[in-house]
């Protein structure tokens, strides 16, 4: 296991490490590992997960206890003995048990009735708002908020990737930026120099000393590359070293948030993972027919990855500096639509995993029967928890992505 | 070799002709840093005739290829156009011409162009109207600026990414007046948001429909507009033709060409621009421009020299290029793309920020596993290039040898003495396998990372 010390010394050389001030040489002192004894602001870490396709937030945190539900749920309606309950109105969908695990725990939060537009019932357009967060121009709004949260995080200096994209279909608008390159993987060796290429080119760059008066260029070259050296190195033991511990389920979510926790443990430097349910072919949450069954699978597997990723970064000690957030382009009509399945809708719920939340569910239930074109109203703007997001979790001023100013939710104990 | 800064070049020796002499010799650094700017880099052929030819020469040359450019463009046209319908096959196409063009210096421009009009396929539902917009990029790439910005102004490909498809009299659309003045003409902060919305009444009637550009006269608005000083009834083409009245034009494609040729680093003082601007604003010649530039002592002094990062394009085409092969380029697109530079989708309208953008741990590892993949012959590129036959073929017989040509070929010498040492003591036999190590090993140094 390389420490946070071994990667300063290869990177920045012993100088570098003299000229850090008395903080930074005391936290270089502690000789435990960089990802445990890592606890300052900018060190958290923002997992976003979507769900492809509009999540029927109605069968998935579920309103049993309104009698609005189960008359307008006449096929897909969940039976009440078999949900995960919370209280007497609210509860889990049957095979979310982790999820309830995960909520008596305080590891998981709910924020009830979250929107974007709540007319905008077309795929694309709906989760181009989510993606820009330009309510009023998405289609015109050329960079997505997460790309633009990459773009402010940038240092050359550091020349970390700070976001990346998990998955396995194209990378989502969320994270295009005008500036940074951000990297898409199917897996934490994506990021690695491959073993094959690196003996003699490894040697030749240790070599390569810095100092010479090349120019400044040619030194953050030089700098860049050796970082990519050291990272490459930890991405490898951070790999090895998940192997024998951590155990997912067979899902590709769970694939893809195993990937996320290796690159936690290896330290690099990456502040926001962007992953994905349901999307790139059949089989997602847009489900107008015969959804019960499909829709089922999905959360099965939303909640036993979510999970088993928690389970793990709380082995690693890492669970406090990450906080996993999910959305949906929207949700979907109140009433099914004769085919068992449900329209796109409006409102849904955002869901929240981490070591550092309030827990709870957030916000009331919107209703049942007041809706707009079938399905229920959002009363909470999405941009209100992304704006938590950036100005509580990353340390980022909310206002300079989002384009104005919105009221945070009281969701995380930090 | 003095060191000439931008901030303290006169413009007048800055921008004369370069005539080597003692002091400031043309040699194999300068042959192959004229190829890595106006071209791909070079092969070992060309860098041989450079040092032959002299700098003016090779700048004729590369300005003017003997060779029948024509014919070369047509057939390769031919074949973007069989493949065409889809955007993947057209970037394939584009980047195999790239290493295979007798004229790098206009693919080399229309790069450029790419990124000034950033214009991506991402929403265009035909991808024929890309295949017209990399064509119209690739006649105007060296030609005149207004013929290129006029053609812009009514490319189904660019009006369409940009939202600017429908110019109804009723809601004029700022969707390309904006970016017309504020990135690829003015530049940022010289007209009023009064200005773009006016302009955008100009070009009221214009309609990209079924991917044919179509004025509707109806909806074109007839009354007076008032566009940076301007008044009357203006249309699209008067537009154009009052942003290229403006001196502020010459400046920002002046600044960003050198950007582009020169140096990234420094931003150019503005004594140091306005000859140029001045000169390329009497008739917008574009490879007037670029001639100047390429044939001028500061162009071959250390304020230009490694002064830029090569895009992914310059650094994998390069690599190929300087091997003498053809790589399969539907992988080699993807690849490229995956170092943030996906051809065919710029990220914005302001195209590819580049420069230190470019570099993260990530893009460095994935250039490291590019080159080890395009060298050692491992999938998906196989065995499609073969250094030792290259070097065979250019007379290295011993591993001494070998392993001079290697760096003189990549980088032309510009190496630590540490790393060189290395090089040198991992030379250990002339083996197919020792040379591809190394070639590798050069290849991922950050100096060839340096355009």
């Amino acid at each position: 296991m390389h420490t946070r010390r071994d990667f300063l010394r290869t990177t920045l050389g012993a100088s570098a490490l003299l000229s850090l001030g008395p903080a930074a040489r005391s936290a270089l002192g502690a000789s435990a590992t960089a990802a445990s004894s890592r606890q300052s602001d900018r060190d958290t870490v923002l997992v976003v997960v979507q769900l492809t396709g509009g999540n029927d937030g109605l069968n998935t945190l579920v309103p049993y206890g309104d009698d609005e539900y189960g008359r307008s749920r006449t096929t897909l309606r969940l039976p009440a003995n078999e949900l995960h309950k919370i209280d007497s109105l609210l509860a889990f969908h049957p095979r979310m048990g982790a999820f309830m695990r995960l909520y008596h725990e305080g590891h998981l939060g709910v924020v009830q009735g979250v929107g974007g537009v709540d007319s905008e019932r077309d795929h694309d357009r709906a989760m181009r708002v989510w993606h820009t967060a330009r309510v009023e121009a998405p289609t015109t709004c050329q960079t997505g908020w997460l790309g633009r949260v990459a773009d402010g995080l940038w240092d050359p200096s550091r020349a970390d990737s700070s976001a990346v994209f998990v998955g396995s279909i194209g990378r989502p608008f969320g994270l295009n930026a005008q500036n940074v390159v951000i990297p898409c993987i199917r897996s934490a060796e994506d990021l690695a120099i491959r073993q094959a290429s690196v003996q003699l080119t490894a040697q030749t760059q240790r070599n390569a000393a810095a100092g010479d008066a090349d120019g400044a260029l040619l030194e953050f070259l030089r700098h860049s590359t050796r970082d990519a050296h050291a990272k490459s190195e930890r991405i490898e033991s951070a790999i090895e070293s998940a192997v024998s511990t951590a155990e997912y389920p067979l899902f590709g979510l769970a694939g893809h948030f195993r990937t996320v926790a290796q690159l936690i443990r290896a330290d690099l430097g990456i502040r926001i993972f962007f992953t994905e349910l349901g999307g790139g072919g059949i089989g997602g949450f847009d489900n107008h027919a015969n959804q019960l069954g499909n829709h089922c699978a999905l959360l099965h597997q939303l909640a036993e990855s979510t999970a088993a990723f928690v389970d793990d970064l709380r082995r690693d000690g890492t669970l406090d500096r990450v906080l996993l957030m999910t959305f949906s382009e929207f949700g979907r009509t109140v009433k099914e639509n004769g085919r068992r399945g449900t329209g796109h809708g409006a409102a849904a719920p955002v869901f929240l995993a981490g070591g550092k939340l309030k827990g709870g569910v957030i916000g009331s239930l919107p209703s049942l029967t007041d809706l707009v074109d079938g399905a229920p109203k959002s009363h909470t703007d999405f941009r209100r928890v992304y704006a938590t997001v950036l100005d509580q979790w990353l340390g980022v001023d909310s206002r300079t992505v989002l384009g104005g100013r919105f009221e945070p939710l009281d969701i995380l104990a930090v | 070799m003095v060191a000439q800064t931008t901030t303290r070049a006169d413009p007048d020796w800055a921008w004369a002709a370069y005539e080597p002499d003692a002091e400031r010799p043309w040699n194999l650094r300068q042959a192959g840093h004229l190829y890595r700017r106006a071209a791909f880099g070079a092969d070992w052929t060309q860098l041989q005739r450079a040092l032959t030819d002299g700098p003016q020469r090779t700048v004729d040359r590369l300005l003017t290829p003997q060779t029948d450019v024509d014919a070369f463009d047509c057939k390769y046209d031919q074949f973007e156009s069989i493949a065409g319908g889809s955007v993947g096959g057209l970037r394939a196409w584009w980047l195999r011409r790239m290493i295979e063009t007798p004229h790098p210096l206009q693919e080399k421009m229309m790069l450029f162009w790419h990124g000034h009009f950033a214009t991506s396929a991402a929403g265009l539902k035909d991808p024929r109207l890309m295949e017209q917009h990399i064509r119209l990029l690739r006649r105007h790439s060296l030609g005149s600026f207004s013929d290129l910005l006029a053609a812009i102004s009514q490319d189904p490909a660019t009006l369409t990414w940009l939202g600017a498809d429908v110019n109804r009299k009723a809601v004029p659309n700022t969707a390309f007046a904006e970016p017309l003045m504020e990135t690829f003409t003015l530049g940022p902060g010289v007209c009023t948001e009064t200005d773009v919305r006016e302009a955008a009444r100009a070009f009221t009637g214009w309609f990209v429909l079924r991917g044919q550009l179509r004025y509707i006269p109806r909806e074109h608005d007839e009354g007076v507009k008032h566009v940076l000083g301007a008044e009357g009834d203006l249309a699209a083409e008067d537009i154009v033709r009052i942003v290229l009245e403006q001196p502020a034009t010459a400046g920002w494609i002046v600044r960003k060409l050198y950007r582009w040729l020169i140096n990234e680093a420094d931003e150019p003082p503005d004594a140091l621009v306005a000859p140029l601007a001045k000169s390329f604003a009497e008739d917008y010649s574009i490879s007037r421009l670029v001639e100047t530039m390429l044939r001028s002592n500061l162009f071959f002094s250390p304020a230009a020299y490694r002064q830029r990062i090569k895009c992914p394009v310059e650094f994998a085409v390069g690599i190929v290029h300087a091997m003498e092969g053809v790589v399969s380029t539907t992988e080699l697109a993807d690849d490229i793309a995956g170092l943030g530079q996906d051809l065919c989708h710029p990220p914005t309208v302001k195209g590819w920020a580049g420069g230190q953008y470019w570099i993260n741990a990530a893009t460095i590892a994935r250039r490291c596993n590019l080159s080890s993949a395009l060298l050692q012959g491992d999938e998906p590129y196989r065995d499609k290039l073969d250094p030792w036959a290259v070097a065979r073929r250019h007379g290295c017989t011993t591993p001494e040898l070998v392993s001079q040509w290697v760096r003189d070929l990549f980088v032309q010498g510009d190496l630590q003495s540490n790393v060189r040492e290395v090089l040198w003591a991992n030379v250990r036999d002339d083996s197919e396998g020792a040379l591809r190590d190394l070639a590798q090993a050069v290849a991922a140094l950050p100096e060839f990372n340096l355009a």
